[in-house]
């Protein structure tokens, strides 16, 4: 793909040449094009006082010599001034000059909501938040980080559509946690990773709060799974409350740990959301058809005292529905294989 | 004057013949074994002296030569000094007009002329009559493990004294009276599944997998009943056969371990600490090579309680035994193989602290280190475990409004039908169980129907399960199917099937 003479100026100017952030506001306000700072640094970059180089063929050199390098590595470079820089992001604070992506470019163009959560996301949001990202998918590109957790859970349901934008923490290089190095790939073969670091810039401790900024100013809105206290995920939330964005939450059980961020959001204010129809609802949409499950007369009766009794031990369930033990669980596992129920930790299953 | 007297050493659970002979000559008094004994035996020496002095006979002063035949057998052990002392009597002349050339001299001696038990007594015995000796004299202290011996004359003795009366016919000794091996006639009272309160995931669990024979990981908190649940596994499984019974003995009886019974009448339960090491769990040794942990389970349960914490190269090294049923240990003294058909039974936390998954408290550990402490067990030791089943952390005797607990019998008689069912259908296949299926078998017996096929591939897909667990969902399957007396694998079955598995696979 080619780059037009503006984006080359400004892929030079954030990769070539030394200036800070600050400085290269500056120095993109002073001249009049991007394409002018390449061709005439010598008017701009001394009132900003960085230095460059001075000869003119080694500057454009040095350009081509870095988007080559990125060619081959398959990234390519959105910068500020392309046509398919997100919208959003240019009314957050400090957006980005450039992200670096790897992956299907045209996800950049679609709606975007977020799911993120914890990494110490209990089993049942995971399950559930992989079930919101396979659904949401359908119409939304989903925005979340490659953490384990909720992060790993909303991109596992998103993946197979292809429609998973992987924000990362570090430069497109590297991967972090390392244990999703083949996570990743996948993801850039199927859907789109994103970041603003140069691609072989590690993790900092600020590159993940920097990057939380992006998965909030990127979406529509943000699906907060599961949160402490004190985590990545209310650092998200936070974000979206500030740049305006919708923070929908999951509710959890008073007191559970892993949950009490999302309660807390929820009590600030936040949507609650417990189907996927609270979301789309709240966009004006519909959600798509759905594929009518074929249920015995006995899974009926099952899920249904599963849907009064809300996370049920095995054991309970069957002393319920009249049955043995074993003749439950039975049942359970083909309400779980129909997608209609989900076993947690210690022999419990919920409904969708 | 030369004496020979047959007794017998061991080597791994086969007793091998050793001749003693004995030359007492003319000359300067002297006292010299050869053969290839090891300290033990040479001690014998004082032992024998002492012992005949003290049994009221003479040590002959003279040249004495004893030679253990063949010569290139490593003797060890203390077990050879009834022969040693018989044919220094024999050759000095003082057992005048006895035949002793078919009878089977074991005992350790005392120095009061006492006989001492010996290990492995049982394997001695059994080689013995198939090399055609049917006379046999022992330590009266090892009778109760002989008594299981049909067709062989054994006289058990408790002195030298005693047998030197024998022999010479002053004093006979009555022959052991044969006692005959009654299946489950003595029972194990401790443990029993009617002392499990609530559980009825991991009691299910429990019975399929005695059922099939199928190896069982428990995973639940810690202090919820793992282990009291593993010790009912033996309650549960058949009574021991005779044969079953003497070849377990046999392993008890050579690592010195055999109880006063004198045979095992319960399957083994067997429960080696995390720090064992692998030769403590195999078998091994330095000269003579003993049963480790895997032998000693033989026909009954090897409990692995807190499974990751064992080194891995030693469970690393039970997945050929698991496979095989039998480990064959070498040593620089030669190869030797014990058997080791045993149900596998292990438990572990879900996570270090193990809290996860509990609604009652928080786990506090982090991903990373959940997954650290799984992938402490290996891939394939984990495929060669069927059934997964958690253990609850809650008392649920409040909410299943108490009752009496299913006792162990009744789990039993299930268990025996099932098996019952295998036993016919395998009955040409060299194998016993379900969980022992190989890809013919399976593609034979358990075929599934266009149901049960449609629920393994979804099962497939949504639980991104692995392509070598599909034959364990079908082991499993099939072994429900015969404890619900169905010749067909019906779908309820292999959605039971299903529900036996780790329930969150992390990373």
């Amino acid at each position: 793909m080619g780059y037009t003479q503006d984006e080359r100026a400004c892929i030079w100017l954030c990769c070539c040449t030394k200036a800070s952030i600050h400085e290269r506001l500056v120095l993109l306000h002073a001249a009049p094009s991007p394409a002018a700072l390449l061709d005439h640094p010598e008017h701009y970059f001394p009132q900003a006082g960085v230095p460059y180089t001075e000869d003119d063929a080694a500057r454009m050199a040095e350009a081509e010599g870095y988007i080559a390098s990125l060619e081959r590595k398959g990234y390519f470079a959105v910068t500020v001034i392309s046509d398919d820089y997100p919208d959003p992001l240019r009314h957050i604070s400090l957006p980005p000059l450039i992200l670096f992506g790897k992956g299907n470019r045209a996800l950049l163009g679609m709606r975007k909501f977020c799911i993120v959560g914890s990494r110490t996301t209990p089993p049942w949001a995971a399950k559930l938040a992989t079930h919101f990202a396979e659904e949401l998918s359908e119409r939304f590109a989903i925005v979340t980080g490659l953490a384990e957790g909720g992060d790993s859970a909303a991109i596992s349901g998103a993946l197979p559509g292809g429609n998973v934008i992987s924000v990362l923490p570090c430069g497109l290089d590297e991967c972090y946690p390392a244990s999703h190095a083949s996570l990743k790939e996948q993801i850039a073969a199927r859907g789109l990773l994103l970041s603003e670091l140069m691609p072989q810039e590690k993790t900092r401790k600020y590159t993940f709060h920097a990057r939380n900024r992006l998965l909030a100013g990127l979406s529509e809105g943000v699906l907060i799974v599961s949160a402490a206290i004190r985590s990545g995920a209310l650092i998200t939330a936070n974000c979206a409350l500030e740049f305006g964005r919708d923070v929908f939450a999951f509710p959890h059980n008073v007191g559970s740990t892993h949950g009490e961020g999302c309660n807390e959001l929820i009590k600030k204010g936040a949507y609650v959301a417990t189907c996927t129809e609270d979301i789309f609802s709240f966009y004006g949409m519909r959600r798509s058809e759905h594929r009518p499950i074929d249920l015995t007369g006995q899974e009926m009766k099952v899920l249904g005292i599963l849907r009064d009794g809300g996370e049920l031990h095995a054991a309970v369930i069957a002393e319920r529905a009249g049955m043995s033990a074993y003749e439950a669980a039975a049942i359970l596992s083909a309400l779980e294989l129909k997608g209609v129920a989900t076993k947690s930790g210690g022999n419990k299953y919920s409904a969708f | 004057m030369i004496a020979k007297i047959v007794c017998y050493a061991l080597i791994g659970l086969e007793g091998v013949p050793v001749e003693v002979e004995t030359d007492v000559n003319r000359g300067v008094p002297s006292y010299d074994m050869v053969g290839l004994p090891d300290a033990a035996v040479k001690e014998s020496k004082e032992r024998v002296r002492s012992a005949l002095k003290n049994s009221g006979l003479l040590f002959p002063m003279n040249r004495i030569t004893i030679n253990f035949a063949p010569a290139d057998i490593k003797k060890e052990g203390a077990s050879f000094d009834l022969a040693v002392a018989v044919s220094l009597l024999k050759a000095s002349e003082q057992l005048v007009g006895v035949n002793v050339g078919k009878t089977v001299f074991l005992g350790e001696l005392a120095l009061n002329g006492d006989l001492r038990p010996i290990a492995g007594l049982l394997p001695i015995l059994i080689s013995a009559k198939g090399h055609g000796f049917s006379r046999f004299i022992i330590p009266a202290d090892n009778a109760k493990e002989a008594r299981f011996m049909g067709d062989a004359e054994i006289y058990p003795a408790r002195s030298l004294a005693e047998v030197v009366a024998h022999l010479n016919g002053t004093r006979p000794i009555e022959p052991l009276e044969t006692l005959s091996y009654i299946p489950g006639s003595r029972t194990r009272g401790s443990a029993d599944l009617k002392f499990v309160k609530g559980q009825p995931m991991a009691r299910r669990a429990l019975e399929i997998a005695v059922a099939g024979g199928h190896n069982l990981l428990m995973i639940g908190p810690p202090g919820t009943g793992k282990t009291m649940l593993a010790r009912c596994m033996p309650t549960i499984m058949p009574d021991l056969s005779f044969e079953e019974a003497l070849e377990i003995t046999k392993i008890h009886s050579v690592a010195g371990i055999l109880g006063a019974e004198g045979i095992v009448y319960e399957r083994p339960f067997r429960t080696p600490h995390h720090t064992a090491t692998t030769v403590a769990m195999c078998g091994g040794g330095n000269k003579i090579v003993h049963p480790g942990e895997i032998s000693l389970a033989h026909g009954g349960v090897l409990f692995l309680d807190e499974l990751p914490e064992y080194k891995r190269s030693t469970l690393e090294a039970l997945r050929q035994p698991l496979e095989d049923g039998v480990i064959s240990v070498s040593r620089a003294g030669g190869t030797v193989t014990f058997p080791a058909r045993f149900m596998l039974c292990a438990s572990m936390n879900p996570c270090p602290c193990g809290n996860y998954g509990s609604s009652e408290r928080t786990c506090t550990c982090t991903p990373a280190e959940i997954r650290r402490y799984r992938k402490k067990v290996s891939g394939p030791l984990l495929d060669r475990i069927d059934l997964q089943v958690e253990v609850d952390d809650i008392d649920y005797d409040d909410l299943t409004a108490g009752g009496e607990q299913e006792c162990s019998e009744a789990v039993k008689e299930r268990v025996n039908g099932a098996r019952r069912i295998q036993a016919v259908r395998f009955e040409n296949y060299g194998i016993n169980t379900n969980a022992e299926m190989g890809e013919r078998e399976l593609s034979e017996f358990c075929e599934l129907s266009r149901d049960g096929d449609d629920i393994l591939r979804s099962a497939f897909e949504r639980m991104h399960l692995s392509a070598r667990a599909r034959a364990r969902i079908i082991k499993v399957a099939r072994t429900i199917a015969d404890l619900d007396m169905s010749e067909e694998i019906l779908p309820k079955h292999v959605f039971e099937a299903v529900s036996y598995r780790i329930y969150d696979k992390i990373g």
